[in-house]
């Protein structure tokens, strides 16, 4: 779970790593990363998903540079890739293109992204 | 505020009442307000029968200014409508402004964006600026920026918040400070707040690379020191306890008051034993609020707040100035409130929670726009927002009178409830060593961290309601708007703005003002006379933030998830 940048609004990523972790998963609270750091952090853990967290309006250029990222190191199929936080619906489509595999705005339920990303790992492990 | 034989007449009729109506079931049922408390289906004089009027509630401008801090509240001037905008460049943001000003809005608030915040300049290798700049709030980097983002507004006639926190809150000051000198206003006659709160760069809101919060307190009463006590600025707010911003972080009214106050607490002793008088800075010890969404226990928030806010700085802490001892505040409608959800919800969501403030006595006041549950709000919405404050200015009467809910049994019972309940908050804050010591060792953050889990299970399990999201919900939840968009070619204009001023300034003055910046970090000195020479100069926040971290060093924050 990684917040890129400086946007420091906190809430969202603690209260989501608290969900997933109480359905079960194994959390890796990264906090501040870079796109490279947060890259590196999820091939040496060899997780399932990488989960960013924007609240700052800037989630498609955020999504787009973290997908440009994995590609350049070729593991942009290794990953399950979610982004959360303040997206309005006319942006979901955006990112889905760019490759977010899911997309969790405001309303979200804790049983929708859990199932949603369970869902997801499956598919990718297929 | 009743004698004792009329206190009895009346609880011996309620029981009569209760078994001739019935309702012995809803008599001893309690509905409980967000905060906890336990409200009963009627209150009558009994209540509050130890309430002494003229010692606890007394007439408003009177100590403890329960009802109010001065004496004709709005029937002599209305609260001040204050929007909190800002958005892409200072150039747009000015334009945004003057539309606010066009629409009756009487005050200005700056929402600075993240590299403001953070105390970065665009072309920082650090930061990916073509991302970011602008699109929280309006990038003010350099004096260049507050040029222009007060371009053509009257400086001399305007209050403008300037929000942001310790780490840049003296740099953005003293930018505007410069601006204003440069237009010919003295500072003695510059009226605004710096937001300078260290509790909001640590909480709800965290900032990257901070500095421990002891370093924080120290730059936080630099301003205050230097504005207020030394009486260089005495017109402006040199810091404004935003315990809205801790409140959105999932706390309770409760703990939002006590954060507030425990953290003002530490700045007091920190001034004392620099050697002021309390009467020397009280006065300019300000505070934003939030009007969340329980109407009563707001209403009573404000109101007991005042009244020990007066007995901490008169009893404890010896005030002789009656200014030393009102607090003033400003107050926000509750971001967390609103919905994505129907958003047009939001609307009279907004408008009953600004109703909480005017009745509770605030000194200005920001209303949401109903698109912020995604986005910064478009113009039309904000102006919708401002009208809403007008409708109840003028419309509504309710401003007619002061303080109209005094004496309610309700009001008044639960208006000495909350103030207990705060008391031993702010206790047991102080038995974890203080608000500054209760951040440095992470209790605060568990304690917000455990107070939102808490409302999002209640929310979850249907204990607590919010329309759209657990009642009343819709399936189709698409937006009936266009989210507002930031310009994604701000960077591009403040890389260009940087470039130029780095030209035109005068570079070896600037090094050697940072190398004096330096020397008065490491010898523990003020620095607010540095660096407003510095601003002056033409320095940048990156550049000023960067001695603070060279020399102090980052903190390493205790959360953990």
């Amino acid at each position: 779970m990684v917040k890129l940048g400086l946007d420091g609004h906190w809430r969202g990523i603690t209260t989501v790593s608290l969900i997933l972790k109480n359905a079960g998963m194994e959390v890796i609270f990264a906090g501040f990363q870079t796109i490279e750091s947060a890259i590196s952090i999820a091939e040496q853990e060899d997780v399932d998903v990488i989960g960013l967290s924007i609240h700052s309006g800037a989630h498609i250029p955020w999504t787009r540079k973290f997908v440009e990222g994995l590609k350049k190191r070729k593991l942009k199929d290794e990953f399950v890739l979610v982004v959360g936080g303040v997206i309005p619906d006319a942006d979901v489509d955006a990112l889905r293109e760019i490759g977010a595999d899911g997309i969790y705005g405001p309303g979200s339920t804790a049983e929708e992204i859990v199932r949603s990303i369970q869902e997801k790992v499956k598919e990718k492990r297929i | 505020m009743f004698n004792e034989d009329d206190i009895a007449d009346i609880k011996a009729e309620k029981e009569k009442w209760v078994e001739e109506k019935g309702n012995h079931k809803d008599a001893e049922t309690f509905r409980v307000t967000p905060s906890g408390i336990e409200i009963k289906n009627v209150y009558t004089p009994e209540d509050v029968g130890n309430l002494d009027y003229l010692k606890d509630v007394n007439f408003p401008g009177g100590y403890p200014y329960t009802r109010g801090v001065y004496p004709a509240m709005y029937r002599e001037r209305p609260w001040t409508i204050r929007m909190f905008s800002g958005f892409a460049t200072p150039e747009e943001t000015n334009k945004r402004w003057k539309m606010l000003l066009n629409s009756g809005q009487t005050g200005f608030s700056a929402a600075v964006d993240l590299l403001t915040f953070y105390g970065a300049d665009p072309d920082d290798p650090g930061v990916d600026a073509e991302v970011e700049v602008g699109t929280t709030g309006v990038p003010l980097y350099s004096i260049r920026g507050v040029e222009a983002l007060v371009k053509d507004l009257p400086i001399e006639d305007i209050s403008v918040a300037l929000v942001t926190e310790p780490m840049t809150a003296i740099a953005l000051t003293s930018a505007y400070f410069n601006v204003a000198k440069n237009n010919g206003v003295p500072l003695a006659r510059v009226a605004g707040t710096t937001q300078n709160d260290i509790g909001t760069m640590c909480i709800g809101y965290i900032t990257r690379d901070s500095l421990e919060p002891d370093k924080l307190l120290k730059l936080a009463c630099d301003l205050i020191e230097y504005c207020t006590a030394m009486k260089e600025a005495p017109r402006w707010n040199p810091i404004n306890f935003t315990t809205y911003n801790y409140r959105e972080g999932g706390i309770n009214a409760v703990q939002e008051i006590a954060f507030g106050f425990t953290n003002a607490v530490d700045h007091i002793e920190e001034l004392l034993k620099r050697g002021w008088h309390i009467d020397d800075f009280a006065s300019r010890l300000a505070f934003h609020l939030s009007a969340d969404r329980n109407f009563f226990e707001e209403i009573a928030k404000y109101r007991a707040a005042r009244r020990i806010w007066a007995r901490l700085l008169a009893e404890k802490y010896k005030a002789k100035d009656p200014r030393s001892t009102i607090m003033k505040y400003h107050v926000q409608t509750a971001g967390s409130s609103l919905t994505a959800q129907q958003p047009m919800v939001n609307i009279p969501r907004t408008a009953i929670q600004a109703l909480e403030a005017v009745l509770g006595g605030c000194q200005s006041l920001h209303t949401n726009s109903y698109d912020e549950a995604i986005c910064l709000p478009t113009e039309e919405a904000v102006k919708l927002a401002v009208r809403t404050q007008q409708v109840i200015m003028e419309e509504t009467g309710v401003a007619d009178t002061i303080d109209p809910l005094a004496g309610s049994y309700y009001v008044e019972w639960l208006t000495g409830e909350i103030e207990t309940r705060i008391l031993d908050y702010m206790q047991k804050i102080e038995t974890q060593g203080g608000f500054v010591k209760a951040l440095a060792s992470g209790w605060l953050y568990s304690e917000m961290q455990r107070a939102f889990n808490e409302r999002q299970n209640a929310i979850a399990e249907g204990r607590e309601t919010v329309v759209g999201i657990n009642s009343h919900q819709e399936k189709d939840r698409k937006e009936t708007y266009a989210p507002f968009k930031t310009n994604a070619l701000a960077a591009g204009v403040e890389k260009e703005r940087l470039v130029k001023l780095r030209k035109e300034r005068n570079n070896q003055k600037i090094v050697a003002l940072l190398d004096r910046l330096r020397a008065d970090c490491t010898e523990n000195k003020n620095v607010m006379p540095t660096v407003m020479e510095l601003m002056g100069e033409g320095a940048t926040l990156g550049e000023v933030a960067g001695i603070y971290r060279e020399i102090w060093g980052i903190w390493d924050l205790p959360i953990a998830v």
